[in-house]
């Protein structure tokens, strides 16, 4: 038992928030089941092969990789503030992501599901709209466009104001 | 002192450069910057400064040492 905790602690501390290896879904979820937990939700943000209307080859992403580790970190434990979670963890690709691959994952575990679906959803839309990371698509008929920008400010008139979804549904 | 770019604003200016100007806050640095490069003001509105991984506000006081970041509104996910 106390191996296993520490063992979990060490997997969520040592966490690289950015990486631009695959995602190894299926490994961390298997890291994220805990014996007070009755509920563990996973969330994979898939590329797919449409966007208004045009296919998709592939994606590319960037990150600001240190502010965005830091974001995503602090995210995590607003998230952890908020809800009784036992597990909370997010990991955002860098690099090109073909289409079906994941491109974010955030796994979230607590006694019940209401609370890590909203947790997930909360750390997924707060690292969406506020962590330094982009994406470039690149598509079938060979041009590319730096997509997809977070565009809150046109309505919230501050570009640190965001309209976050799960504020919709809390 | 020392720019850096990420995303869309690597179409309109190098990744790093220097800015030899004597410019005393965030707010000259955006106008200077739409200056250099007039096709890119409309995302510099809505970009982010940061100095030292922190965002900082549009009257951060810069020095000639600082090296700033400029974060386009985020597009991860």
């Amino acid at each position: 038992m106390t191996a296993w905790l520490l063992s979990h602690q060490a997997a969520e501390v040592n966490m690289e928030y950015i990486t631009s290896k695959d995602l190894d879904l299926v490994a961390l979820l298997q890291q994220s089941h805990h014996p007070s937990a009755g509920a563990v939700v996973l969330f994979s943000g898939d590329v797919r092969n449409n966007n208004v209307g045009k296919m998709v080859d592939y994606l590319e992403y960037e990150a600001h990789t240190s502010m965005a580790s830091k974001m995503i970190e602090s995210i995590l434990s607003d998230a952890r503030k908020r809800w009784s979670l036992n597990i909370a963890i997010a990991q955002h690709r860098t690099g090109k992501v073909r289409i079906t691959e994941s491109a974010v994952v955030v796994i979230t575990a607590s006694a019940h599901r209401a609370e890590a679906y909203a947790a997930n959803r909360y750390i997924i839309d707060r690292i969406k709209h506020e962590a330094p990371i982009w994406k470039c698509e690149f598509f079938t008929d060979g041009t590319k466009e730096w997509g997809g920008n977070c565009n809150c400010h046109k309505d919230t008139g501050n570009i640190n104001k965001h309209i976050y979804e799960f504020e919709e549904i809390l | 002192m020392k720019i850096e770019v990420f995303a869309i604003l690597k179409e309109y200016f190098d990744k790093e450069f220097e800015i030899k100007d004597p410019l005393k806050t965030v707010e000259e640095l955006r106008a200077h910057l739409a200056l250099l490069n007039p096709a890119s003001s409309n995302v510099l509105k809505i970009c982010r400064f940061a100095v030292h991984d922190e965002f900082v506000a549009d009257h951060y006081q810069l020095t000639g040492n600082d090296s700033v970041v400029v974060i386009p509104p985020s597009s991860g996910g």
